[in-house]
């Protein structure tokens, strides 16, 4: 049993079919990259796999069980926790407080625990921002803890965005295009962060990317979606070999 | 200096002073200001946490005021007893006027159905005479205390600021909890917040009726003291008074609705010698905070010392 199964879903949109039959697995402790050009479904596909697009047609399994006619935050409480393209990241609040709101779930204080001001209430409030604070010092950024998130560089506000996503050690995360706007020497270190996520938690990350060369370093399996079909799936190497993936998506 | 936040406490200890230095009709002033510190208070959950443009806020007053009211007059139930019924009654209009925001309704939209909702209400307290007196009102007695009529300014205040301190506190440990950080994420980024495994739908409700119960409260506060509900009382004039507090105060600051509570309601009473005059500088007022304090007087003072800024106060 894969840790995620979809089979056949479509999204479609009025006469618009923006995902077409598509069918993959994802197992544990692979890198997956989802790459097409403009248009061709990707971002749609996450957010059908994240429960905000419903399916037309088809299945996503999750763990074994069907999650495709779930909310999204029923979906996230199960464990598949994603970032976005752009601005996920709650801005009033400051990066510890946006990892945080990722334990959301963690952290067991009740409104009337919160409202008698409880010792339990109270433990469980600090014990989350205590791992909160451990989280970001794993990554690397303890010192952007207390700064708004609307007021970090976009490097930072990225890896606070994968730090919160991660907060709760899902088994499966989606990362929309998690390198745009970074300079190299913060790809590369993004890239070593992706892959020792993967290799050390034995997590299942899918990627979207447009960044080709980063693509190919980071990814186990690369998969082509083109006019929301999924026309190609495999080793890199091998995927950038493709006749059809050459022709329909380097353009050659 | 280094100072903790139980300084807090100061304030209303000092304040238990105040009735020495007034006269009745200054401490009706002040009276009036504690109503409205709670009713900022609730309303800024809705508008200033959970960021929704939900105008429902004079339609919580009225229920909780008319609720108190009729069950003093009506059935004869002490008002001390009202209190918490009032806020349950304003509890469950939030519920019911999350409905609309449940369905997806936003912004705009959100703003004229929950401006309908209070409308509606003001139509219902006129129609309904048995209950509240209909567009002649209700004549609440002076409020009752285990036995004891509160008869005076005085009397009404010290139940007053019990009242406030307790919601106060109560309102805070919600807002910088998880339940907090889950309106303000809502406020941010609803598609993200639902990502981070947040069940929106039930903060709505949550936001809302939290909102509803506070200022029901507060309008079981107004009905002691002013001892007559007319439907009047309840209606755009008494939503735009609202509004000036939150914005004035600070948007989704606790302080910020202290303040601005007490700026709003103060300002007319100040000019009440020089007729016209109070409506004019209750407008000055408005515009110069908005002008120069954006982020309302709460920014101001977290100005003056770290400990008044809230945390989820953004400076300028």
């Amino acid at each position: 049993m894969a840790l995620l199964e979809v089979s056949g879903a479509s999204v479609r949109f009025g006469g618009l079919t923006a995902v077409n039959e598509v069918s993959f697995e994802a197992e544990p402790g692979e890198v997956r990259a989802l790459i097409g050009p403009n248009g061709a479904g990707k971002t749609t596909l996450f957010k059908a796999i994240a429960g905000e697009e419903p399916l037309s047609a088809g299945a996503i399994r999750f763990q074994g069980e069907p999650v495709h006619a779930l909310t999204p935050h029923e979906i996230s409480a199960r464990g598949v926790r994603r970032t976005f393209q752009n601005g996920g990241l709650f801005g009033e609040l400051t990066a510890l407080e946006n990892i945080l709101a990722g334990l959301h779930t963690r952290i067991p204080s009740s409104f009337g625990g919160l409202l008698l001001g409880t010792r339990a209430a109270r433990a469980a409030e600090k014990n989350g921002t205590r791992q909160a604070r451990a989280l970001l010092e794993m990554m690397g950024i303890p010192h952007v803890a207390d700064q708004w998130a609307r007021d970090l560089s976009g490097g930072q506000q990225r890896m606070v965005e994968i730090v919160r996503a991660l907060a709760t050690d899902p088994p499966l995360l989606l990362l929309d295009e998690p390198a745009v706007g970074l300079a190299p020497p913060a790809r590369e270190e993004l890239m070593k962060i992706i892959r020792r996520l993967v290799e050390e938690e034995n997590i299942a990350v899918i990627l979207i990317e447009h960044a080709i060369e980063f693509v190919m370093t980071v990814c186990d399996t690369l998969m082509v979606l083109n006019n929301g079909e999924l026309i190609a799936e495999g080793p890199p190497e091998e995927v950038r070999q493709n006749r059809e993936v050459l022709e329909a998506y380097l353009g050659r | 200096m280094k100072l903790s936040r139980s300084v807090f406490w100061l304030i209303p200890l000092a304040a238990l002073a105040l009735p020495l230095f007034v006269n009745q009709y200054h401490q009706y002033v002040v009276n009036l200001i504690l109503v409205y510190v709670v009713v900022g208070v609730g309303f800024n959950i809705v508008v200033g946490n959970l960021g929704q443009l939900a105008f429902s806020n004079v339609a919580f007053f009225g229920i909780g005021a008319y609720a108190s009211g009729i069950l003093t007059t009506q059935l004869g139930i002490p008002w001390w007893l009202t209190v918490i019924p009032a806020g349950v009654a304003g509890a469950i209009a939030g519920c019911a006027a999350s409905i609309p925001a449940l369905r997806g309704v936003r912004l705009f939209y959100l703003a004229i159905m929950t401006l309908a909702f209070g409308e509606l209400m003001r139509w219902s307290y006129i129609r309904t005479p048995s209950l509240t007196g209909g567009s002649m009102g209700l004549t609440v007695p002076p409020p009752e205390l285990f036995g004891w009529v509160l008869e005076t300014e005085t009397h009404k205040f010290y139940v007053f600021i019990v009242i406030v301190v307790v919601l106060v506190v109560a309102v805070s440990r919600i807002l910088e909890s998880r339940i907090g950080r889950a309106f303000l994420s809502i406020k941010n980024d609803e598609r993200a917040a639902a990502a981070m495994a947040v069940p929106t739908g039930r903060y709505f409700v949550l936001a809302f009726a939290l909102s509803g119960f506070v200022v029901g409260v507060g309008g079981a506060m107004y009905a002691a003291l002013v001892g007559h509900l007319s439907p009047e009382s309840f209606d755009l004039v008494q939503l735009i008074l609202h509004f000036a507090i939150i914005m004035v105060g600070g948007l989704g600051s606790l302080v910020g609705s202290i303040l601005g509570a007490t700026l709003i309601t103060a300002t007319p009473e100040l000019f009440r010698d020089w007729p016209g005059f109070e409506e004019l500088m209750f407008g000055v007022v408005i515009v110069l905070v908005i002008l120069f304090l954006p982020r309302g007087l709460a920014s101001l003072l977290a100005r003056v010392h770290p400990i008044f800024k809230d945390r989820y106060l953004r400076e300028d």
